[in-house]
């Protein structure tokens, strides 16, 4: 689906404020994976997904989508981008029409659809995030915090992307709308078979989201793996100023203290099975 | 894209330039600038040429990072040289149609972007060395005698202070909005100019949405902390003029003289 070749990437290169900010990354994500982005304040994911959109130019390196090369003479880069939908840190602030409509109804229109067709994609994709058709007609600025990143990731699942990326979606919301907007997405990427990449602080959701990990450190790609192989490395997450999900670190502890649990757990459910076990087997004995 | 303007910006270091007194230096600009505009012969640029070398060469600033700050002026500079070569009355050296270049023109001609050319390196090198807190203290301090009939010298010197701390940030803003918009689609680049026009609403609508959210946090946050003006504020860095500031003084006057002589007797 998306493969990086070596990718480099300097913010103002050549000044006093010179930051490599991406460094020899490559990376190959299949159709249809959902991948989680991790890393430290700072380590350069946010700019490697910028890249993946199209948004930046590598300094060096190629990044190629179906096939096709970014950047290079004869990519139509806007066509391209309308199969990559690109959900920014804080999306409200890309807010802009009269309407919620107008808004979501923005991409769309990019595109040349039919009058149609946009009404269709608009309505799906506010049903799709959570957003009443009462609040279609509303402006955008009278919404609530929560409506207002709703209706901004609905401008681009609008779209109907192929890939779509979302930087840290759910920062700064309260706890249920959170699992509500993380739940859509997985929904979305099941329904609809895209592929995802999520950046995201919290260890929770990556770990029940995400099909492959990605972590990132100080620009460079540090580890990638499933769920299972990455929070085995406690360690090392912690090293790079990570944690691991909580459930993870309990089960740790209780196989330092002795008990015999396997090592990289990363949901309730699973150390819940095998804490059952344990204790089944005891009850044997 | 907009990061890379370096007109305005600041430039870290520990140069003699950069110990300058903010006052020295903004003084020194005003002289500096007046004697661009009393020049009257290719002698006073040659001085100002080697005076402003030897400035730049003294902060320590890489001279390639000094004239890109001229580059976003360029345009201007030409539409100026291209005025005044064409519609200087003198005699004439050549002509083609309604289009006639005089000796006067192409004199004037130059003179225009040698002094534009120079003005922006001295402001820049200005803006480069002093940073914006300093620039502003600077200011405050030299406006703050005529406090006494009225100007509001402390509210203008904050005022500014506030104006640029946010030109990065509104920077930084555009940048994702863009970034934003054009991963939605958006297109900038083609069509005719009232299309062109109509491409930027996407951006200056939550650009100004924005920035008057910034401005309220913002005065919200003062207001907290009970921010109240300049009456008897003491301040973290109090301004003093140094033995540098007097080595300063004495070659920029210099070099004043310098040019009113080669005027005089060239
Ligand atoms: N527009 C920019 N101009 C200059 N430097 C930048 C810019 N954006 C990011 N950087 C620098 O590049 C590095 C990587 O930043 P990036 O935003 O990719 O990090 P991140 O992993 O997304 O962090 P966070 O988790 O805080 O969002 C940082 O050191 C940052 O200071
Ligand atoms: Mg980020």
């Amino acid at each position: 689906m998306i493969k990086l070749n070596d990718v480099n990437y300097t913010y103002m290169s050549g000044g006093p404020f010179e930051k490599a900010a991406v460094k020899n990354i490559n990376l190959d994500l299949k159709a249809g994976e959902f991948i989680g982005l991790i890393g430290h304040t700072g380590s350069g994911k946010s700019t490697l997904i910028q890249l993946m959109a199209g948004l930046l130019k590598p300094d060096s390196g190629s990044i190629t989508i179906d096939g096709q090369t970014l950047y290079e003479k004869n990519t139509n880069m806007r066509k391209l981008r309308f199969q990559i939908g690109y959900v920014m840190q804080y999306p409200e602030y890309q807010l802009f029409e009269e309407t919620v409509f107008q808004d979501i109804a923005f991409g769309p229109n990019n595109m040349g659809l039919s009058e149609d067709e946009i009404k269709r994609r608009v309505h799906f994709a506010a049903k799709l995030v959570g957003l009443d058709d009462a609040v279609l007609e509303k402006s955008p600025f009278d919404l609530s915090g929560g409506q207002k990143r709703r209706a901004a990731i609905a401008g681009v699942v609008a779209m109907e992307p192929k890939l779509l990326i979302l930087d840290e979606p759910t920062a700064g919301l309260d706890p249920g709308g959170r699992d509500e907007i993380l739940c859509k997405i997985r929904d979305m990427h099941r329904r609809l078979g895209i592929t995802v990449v999520l950046v995201s602080h919290s260890m929770e959701d990556i770990a029940s989201l995400a099909d492959r990990i990605v972590v990132m450190n100080q620009g460079e790609v540090a580890m990638q793996g499933t769920p299972h192989e990455i929070f085995k490395g406690a360690k090392d997450l912690k090293t790079m100023g990570l944690a691991v999900p909580q459930i993870t670190e309990v089960c740790d502890r209780l196989r330092e203290a002795g008990l015999p649990l396997p090592e990289g757990i990363y949901t309730v459910s699973a150390a819940k099975a095998e804490l059952e076990k344990i204790l089944n087997a005891k009850e044997k004995r | 894209m907009l990061k890379d303007i370096t007109l305005g910006q600041y430039f870290p270091g520990n140069s003699l330039i950069h110990r300058l007194d903010p006052r020295t230096k903004i003084l020194c600009i005003v002289i500096y600038i007046t004697v661009i505009f009393c020049i009257k012969n290719f002698w006073g640029y040659g001085i100002l040429a080697i005076f402003t070398a030897l400035c730049i060469f003294s902060s320590k600033i890489p001279f390639s990072y000094v004239i890109k700050g001229v580059k976003p002026i360029l345009v201007f500079v030409v539409f100026t040289a291209v005025f005044n070569l064409f519609l200087t009355n003198g005699r004439i050296i050549w002509s083609w149609g309604f289009l006639k270049i005089t000796a006067e023109g192409v004199r004037l001609a130059i003179f225009m972007v040698l002094r534009l050319f120079f003005l922006v390196m001295g402001t820049s090198l200005l803006t480069l060395t002093t940073s914006p807190i300093a620039l502003t203290d600077g200011i405050e301090r030299l406006l703050s005698p005529f406090k006494k009939i009225g100007v509001p010298a402390h509210e203008l010197a904050m005022m500014m202070t506030i104006a640029l701390r946010f030109v990065p940030t509104l920077l930084e803003e555009t940048e994702k909005i863009i970034k934003a918009q054009t991963a939605r689609g958006a297109d900038f680049e083609s069509g005719n100019i009232i299309n062109r026009a109509k491409a930027m609403i996407p951006i200056l609508i939550p650009l100004f949405v924005g920035a008057f959210r910034r401005a309220d946090d913002l005065a919200v946050a003062m207001e907290c902390r009970c921010y109240r003006g300049g009456e008897n504020r003491t301040r973290l860095k109090e301004l003093k003029m140094t033995k540098t500031d007097v080595l300063g003084w004495v070659y920029v006057l210099v070099f004043a003289m310098l040019v009113f002589a080669s005027n005089i007797l060239l």
